[in-house]
């Protein structure tokens, strides 16, 4: 509707996620207090140290924390001080940036002060998710455990993979781990994990069928600011109750077909592919539903991460395996990542959720989701006649966004969904 | 001698035409193997020629399409080669799992050019912890290589056949080092711009050509009678996958400095590591990657430190200064170079970072940036 102001209508459910949040971050700092012993993880690797009862900080968790907080840029420029490259991922340097705040005593805001870890754990998805541990080691001494993860290019190489990995994990994950903590791996606590992440997935996938209703009732931010309830928060019970409480919410909203943009709900659907913007969420709304856009789904917010697949968690006998085998052939969230199975993964999204068009946020500095972007467009287009725009920026850092060039490009795609439409 | 070092230049300098005329004259398929890991002894055992994949130097333009302007020079400019039809005359192209943007390669290849032989090698990061399960997955991946390539010649490759490419890649390796010791020991002797097509030719030619060609070179080079050099010694280092810029290199050493030795691929890099012949080649050619010298980024191998090298390396051969050629969305070389730096400044070994990006046009920025440095050194 040409004229029409719309309004962002946000979830009140999604209020609950900055405390528990805070509470989690709280919690690793406490935890340093007591002498406990504290775990940095990039990659697919917090199931690990929390299976040892240990507190973990998940990378990308901790930026899209420190970008809630507004402190990205604050330590990133502290990074860059330290002689970090501006071309380097951005969740590296956040966290040689925070480590060189707490070496150096460089002032930062204090809610994004984390305690330095007593050991670094990669789960190697990414090639560069191991460059951050290499670096803190070498510059603060912190021990490594590195776990190669390879992104399966084509399906038949998923097996061999999935053994690859698997071996890693019980030969020499696990192995250190007890090393670490001088004590045995606790196979049922990872069990346990297990099972809470499968009972909260579950009820996240009945919030995610509301995704599916026209109007939708939330949008993918709205999931976005909560989605580490199933990852570095894994586990927890809290997360259980959060998801019934949204689901509560959205049952309420579907019921009196209150819309997630006001007055009447969206103009165009779209699927976001790539990381979600932390720092930038609330421009990048703004953004979209100044256009009547919602985004609904995402490749990255559907990964094996999330658990899109709960059914095929199985707590028992073997969380280990079950662990490996969902990230390779159960839930295929490694083979959805590379281009491949991306081009898949977007397809069965963009029917399922009746996508009137796709935006590839492309990250300049880390490329994980960026494999194949270009080519996938074009693919997209062919098979199911719907227009996708790229966009380029970076999760974190403010000096890699351009306003002008994403307002164009978000412009001419809109009208080309709407020339289409006829 | 000059015949020589022409007949390499004009190989590395237009490996297209070159690689194309072997191709016409001999028959034998062309396989493309992207740097840095990708066992070239294998493709030769089976009688076809393997070539290290090169960054063009011309602009990209058609790839623009196809891939992200903030990838680095040599995927970009490969693609734009690849999708302009400029390698059509390759019969395959092997990728290894070294960093995100080549992951992204065999996915662009197969859904733009005409079906061709495509393979991706998952090899592994070879961090101490992991060793074990490492090696046997470099082994599992080697022989998957050694069946593709089998099935592509319709042959199969023999524990002799290995073993006799692994002797001429071996004595290939020996004389390239024979080279670098001469250089070293007087850097005066042959340009470092030379040193570098000679290292670049060889992976765009048949070893065993390569090695008749350098063996000549090296028996003249051996007699070379040159003044004692008064420049300013100097290193050079990085990550590239790619050459090291001949004008940036020329441009050093027209500077009063001269570079006695390097840590690049196209350079020590490429020559470093000999596979042993054995009963079982595929494990010996494992052995060979799993090695930790020199320190390779992309490997993950977190407790060994790429500046106790550079270290090393500039402490013995007497070096004044390190320049270090960082190629832009180069993310191993990005996430080591602070550390690197810090390193260095500690040593009290005077370092210069030269940030390259495939479409420079003009040196002016680094000459300045280089005269600085060379005035500063020494």
């Amino acid at each position: 509707m040409e004229g029409t102001e719309y309004k962002i209508n946000r979830l009140e459910t999604t209020n609950l996620v900055g405390p528990m949040v805070d509470r989690h971050w709280a919690g690793l700092r406490e935890a340093k207090q007591r002498n406990e012993i504290v775990a940095w993880c990039a990659g697919p690797a917090i199931i690990w140290p929390y299976a040892m009862d240990m507190k973990a900080h998940f990378m990308a968790g901790y930026a899209a924390y420190c970008a809630g907080r507004r402190a990205g840029d604050q330590v990133l420029e502290v990074a860059r001080r330290d002689g970090e490259l501006d071309d380097m991922c951005s969740y590296h340097r956040l966290h040689t940036g925070l480590a060189a705040a707490i070496r150096d005593n460089i002032p930062i805001k204090e809610e994004v002060v984390l305690p330095l870890p007593d050991v670094l754990i990669s789960s190697r998805l990414c090639t560069e998710m191991a460059h951050y541990s290499e670096i803190l080691y070498r510059t603060m001494g912190i021990p490594v455990i590195n776990v190669d993860m390879p992104i399966p290019c084509k399906e038949e190489d998923i097996p061999r993979l999935e053994k690859f990995y698997e071996r890693q994990i019980r030969e020499s994950l696990i192995p250190r781990l007890e090393q670490v903590c001088d004590k045995p791996f606790n196979y049922d606590r990872m069990s346990e994990i297990l099972a809470v992440s499968k009972e909260a997935a579950q009820i996240r996938n009945e919030c995610w069928e509301f995704f599916k209703k026209k109007p939708t009732p939330w949008t993918l931010w709205d999931y976005g600011v909560g989605m580490g309830m199933l990852f570095y928060m894994m586990g927890n019970p809290e997360t259980i109750s959060y998801y019934k409480k949204l689901k509560e919410e959205l049952t309420e909203r579907a019921k009196n077909n209150v819309p997630a943009i006001m007055p009447d709900g969206e103009k165009y659907r779209v699927m976001w592919d790539g990381w979600i913007p932390w720092a930038f969420l609330g421009k990048f709304i703004r953004k979209l539903s100044s256009h009547g856009a919602v985004p609904i789904c995402g490749r990255y917010p559907w990964e094996t991460a999330f658990f899109p697949e709960p059914e095929k968690i199985e707590p028992e006998p073997d969380p280990v395996h079950n662990y490996c085998h969902i990230w390779y052939s159960g839930m295929k969230g490694t083979y959805h990542t590379g281009p491949y199975g991306g081009v898949e993964r977007i397809g069965e999204l963009i029917e399922e959720y009746s996508v009137d068009g796709v935006i590839m946020f492309s990250s300049k500095t880390c490329r994980m989701w960026n494999l194949g972007q270009r080519e996938i467009v074009d693919i997209i287009d062919k098979r199911y006649n719907i227009p996708s725009v790229v966009i380029e920026a970076d999760m974190i850092d403010s000096a890699m966004l351009s306003d002008a060039q994403i307002d164009t490009r978000l412009q001419a795609f809109f009208e080309t969904i709407d020339a289409r439409r006829g | 001698m000059q015949e020589i070092l022409n007949k390499f230049s004009e190989v590395a300098s237009n490996p297209y035409e070159s690689i194309l005329q072997y191709k016409e004259t001999t028959g034998k398929e062309v396989i493309g193997c992207f740097p840095m890991d990708i066992p070239e002894e294998i493709i030769h055992a089976a009688g076809m020629l393997p070539v290290v994949m090169w960054r063009s130097n011309e602009p990209v333009t058609w790839g623009h399409a196809h891939v992200m302007p903030y990838n680095c020079a040599i995927t970009r400019s490969f693609v734009d080669d690849a999708v302009k039809g400029k390698l059509a005359f390759m019969d395959g192209m092997i990728f290894s799992r070294q960093c995100l943007q080549v992951q992204d390669l065999p996915f662009i290849i197969q859904r733009n050019l005409p079906p061709l032989y495509v393979d991706l090698l998952y090899l592994p990061s070879i961090s101490p912890e992991t060793h074990e399960p490492a090696r046997d997955f470099t082994i599992e991946e080697l022989t998957r290589m050694k069946k593709g390539i089998e099935e592509l010649k319709r042959e199969k490759i023999t524990v002799e056949a290995l073993n006799r490419s692994f002797e001429v890649y071996n004595k290939n390796r020996a004389l390239l080092r024979r080279l670098y010791e001469l250089r070293r020991k007087n850097p005066a002797l042959i340009r470092s711009g030379d040193i570098s097509m000679i290292v670049n030719s060889s992976m765009l030619m048949p070893k065993e050509e390569h090695n008749d060609l350098l063996e000549r070179a090296l028996s003249e080079l051996e007699k070379r009678q040159v003044p004692t050099d008064e420049s300013k010694k100097v290193i050079i280092i990085g990550c590239l996958c790619q050459a090291a810029p001949l004008d940036v290199v020329e441009l050093i050493e027209s500077l009063g400095m001269r570079v006695v030795d390097d840590d690049i691929y196209v350079g020590a890099r490429y020559l470093a590591n000999d596979v042993e012949t054995s009963e079982e080649p595929i494990k010996a050619l494992a052995e060979r990657y799993m090695r930790r010298e020199p320190p390779t980024l992309t490997k993950a191998d977190w407790e060994n430190d790429w500046s106790d090298h550079v270290t090393d390396m500039a402490r013995r051969n007497d070096a004044v200064g390190v320049i270090s050629l960082l190629v832009k969305f180069c993310p191993p070389h990005l996430a080591y170079y602070p550390h690197l730096k810090k390193r260095l400044a500690k040593e009290d070994i005077p370092e210069l970072l030269v940030e390259m990006e495939h479409e420079v046009v003009s040196l002016s920025g680094i000459r300045t940036r280089l005269e600085a440095f060379a005035e500063s050194i020494g």
